[in-house]
């Protein structure tokens, strides 16, 4: 039983907690680096955009990691949030009549669209929560699918045409806007996943019979973060859809925004806070510089990079210096329902 | 004595199978009961459905005067029941104090304690806890890194955390080596003295059992086949068939 053993600071650990010092210096760098960024002379609106439309893939990552990271229910459908948020704030600023302009303002549209996604993934959420592994995943990929259809075929969204917001194109604020955004995103994450609400959803990624005999109810916690997810995912989408002054139903909800999402999150780091950050803005990075230049092998990449994450960095880049986390392998197993029957060694530090 | 649970008539089918036949169980407040009985002969599958994981077909359990046949199972943690699991269920990427911190009674969170970090009372009993189960040189490893001994004691003290007047301990030696088989009975014992916590142990450890417990319970093929104390239990021919095959056949 080691009675008697005292506790030791292990080499990896120590080595850990400097990279992990390094990491927060950087991050604190790099922030300062951001905010003066459109200050610079050399920078572009168009510059301002693709960062801007970095922050959304960020944003949209982050909230995935909420329930797929730290709940460990992975969501194939999580762009229906942001697709929800971006359509409502579109049919907000875009409502005429024969009279004067009733269009709304952006900011109370964009804040309905968010809790409009909100409210919906609550209901969504308590239903859809009940299944487990790959019957929730189907379910939300159903339910993308579903809601993607009605919006093609309902008069208020446009239809298949879709609808045209009025132009209002300030680069630098709406930078601002989502920097600040995601700026507030990570650290409220960081905050919950150090409260007994976050342990409760690791709780419920490790074992969810386990966590509710010790008296949490998951239920309440699991659609509570999903429902905030879905918020805050539509927030994104609603930002989106004012910049694109465009909407129509194979932009709003595309598949490959939770593709990214969850590739992000694993390549980062799965549960982590920084993960899905990580993860967001190296898959970027991949796409606008490695991918431009191979154009024709750009799918090869992605599936070669799922290749390299799954059996050399299963916890993800931030995994290996913060082992808070879980991995693609382990979340695979739960995911297919072999959650308590992992071996021992794949538990090894 | 009080009946503390008391379940009656539980019936649990799975397909053609009933795996539960009308069995009747009752543990009494501050008591100590053996649940034995080969295996198959439905021991996990009655406690998953005393602490409601599992859905009873016919029966009623109540505890502690409440019904709660119907109820979901942190409702009856809540309430004051806690159990430990025949495959060991720790938060395996958690640290093992951390595994013990998110065992705490939730129903007396505040909201605002729900969203705050662990309190000082909690880390008292946190600390106070790993003394108690050998456990604290270990506080900060991750509960995957443990041995499946550690690990069972991780998980008992999980079942403590929370403060129970019930638990339910299912094949706590299972994969334990014999040191550690008399540190876990030592505890239980003083828990059970000092706290008046009730225990419910399925074990194939029939000597376990027959240390600890004042009354025994054997199942035979879903079925309750004899009750009574530990000395009687063992002399019983039926139970002895049940156990070891005909006339005790390889007994040792």
């Amino acid at each position: 039983m080691g009675r008697g053993h005292s506790t030791q600071w292990p080499r990896g650990m120590v080595a850990r907690g400097r990279l992990r010092h390094a990491g927060w210096t950087a991050s604190v760098a790099i922030l300062v680096f951001l905010f003066l960024l459109p200050l610079l002379p050399s920078v572009t609106n168009s510059t301002l955009f693709t960062l801007t439309l970095m922050l959304t893939t960020v944003g949209v990552a982050v909230n995935w990691n909420l329930t797929g990271g730290f709940t460990g229910y992975v969501d194939f459908g999580h762009a229906v949030w942001f697709g929800i948020g971006a359509y409502t704030t579109a049919i907000l600023v875009s409502l005429q009549s024969n009279g004067p302009q009733i269009g709304w303002s952006p900011i109370p549209a964009i804040g309905l669209g968010a809790l409009v996604a909100g409210l919906l993934a609550a209901v969504i959420g308590r239903a859809t929560m009940r299944l487990k592994g790959p019957y929730f995943s189907i379910a939300m990929l159903g339910t993308f699918v579903a809601m993607r259809e009605i919006v093609r075929v309902s008069g208020i969204t446009g239809g298949g045409v879709g609808l045209t917001l009025p132009p209002y194109l300030n680069r630098p604020l709406f930078y601002y806007i989502q920097l600040v955004l995601v700026v507030a995103l990570v650290t409220f994450t960081w905050w919950l996943r150090r409260t007994r609400f976050g342990a409760a959803l690791v709780a419920i990624r490790e074992d969810e019979i386990g966590a509710e005999m010790r008296g949490i109810d998951t239920t309440h916690f699991k659609v509570s973060v999903f429902s905030f997810a879905g918020f805050s995912t539509g927030l994104f989408g609603g930002l989106w859809a004012y910049q694109n002054t465009f909407v129509d139903p194979d932009i709003a909800f595309v598949e490959v925004r939770t593709v990214d999402a969850v590739m992000s999150t694993m390549l980062g780091g799965l549960g982590t806070v920084a993960g899905p950050v990580v993860g967001a803005v190296a898959l970027y990075w991949l796409r606008e510089v490695l991918w431009a230049n191979l154009l024709d092998y750009h799918l090869l990449t992605q599936g070669a990079l799922l290749i390299v994450i799954v059996l050399f960095i299963p916890r993800g880049l931030v995994g290996l210096v913060d082992r808070r986390g879980t991995s693609v392998t382990t979340l695979w197993g739960r995911w297919l329902g072999r959650g308590v029957d992992r071996t021992k060694q794949e538990d090894e530090p | 004595m009080t009946a503390l649970l008391e379940a009656r008539g539980v019936v649990k089918r799975f397909g053609g199978l009933t795996a539960l036949d009308h069995v009747d169980i009752t543990v009494g407040e501050g008591e100590m009961v053996g649940l034995i009985g080969p295996n198959g002969s439905g021991k996990t599958t009655l406690f998953d459905c005393l602490s409601r994981v599992s859905n009873v077909d016919e029966g009623s359990i109540t505890f502690d005067g409440k019904d709660i046949t119907r109820l979901r199972p942190h409702q009856v943690a809540r309430l004051g029941m806690s159990r430990t699991f025949q495959v060991i269920r720790v938060y395996r990427d958690l640290t093992v104090s951390e595994n013990l911190e998110l065992s705490i009674q939730w129903e007396d969170l505040s909201a605002a304690g729900l969203f705050t970090k662990t309190d000082p009372g909690t880390r008292r009993k946190v600390e106070s806890l790993l003394e108690f189960l050998l456990l604290a040189p270990l506080r900060n490893e991750r509960a995957g890194v443990l041995s499946g001994g550690q690990r069972r004691l991780l998980e008992i003290g999980m079942a403590l955390m929370s403060e129970p007047r019930l638990v339910l301990l299912d094949e706590a030696t299972s994969g334990v080596n014999p040191t550690l088989v008399v540190d876990i009975a030592d505890r239980l014992r003083e828990v059970n003295r000092s706290g008046g916590v009730a225990f419910l142990l399925v074990e194939h450890n029939v000597r376990f059992v027959a240390d600890l417990c004042q009354r025994v319970v054997v199942l035979d093929r879903g079925a309750k086949l004899a009750e009574g104390a530990p000395s009687r239990i063992m002399q019983d021919p039926a139970v002895v068939e049940a156990y070891f095959g005909a006339e005790g056949e390889g007994r040792k």
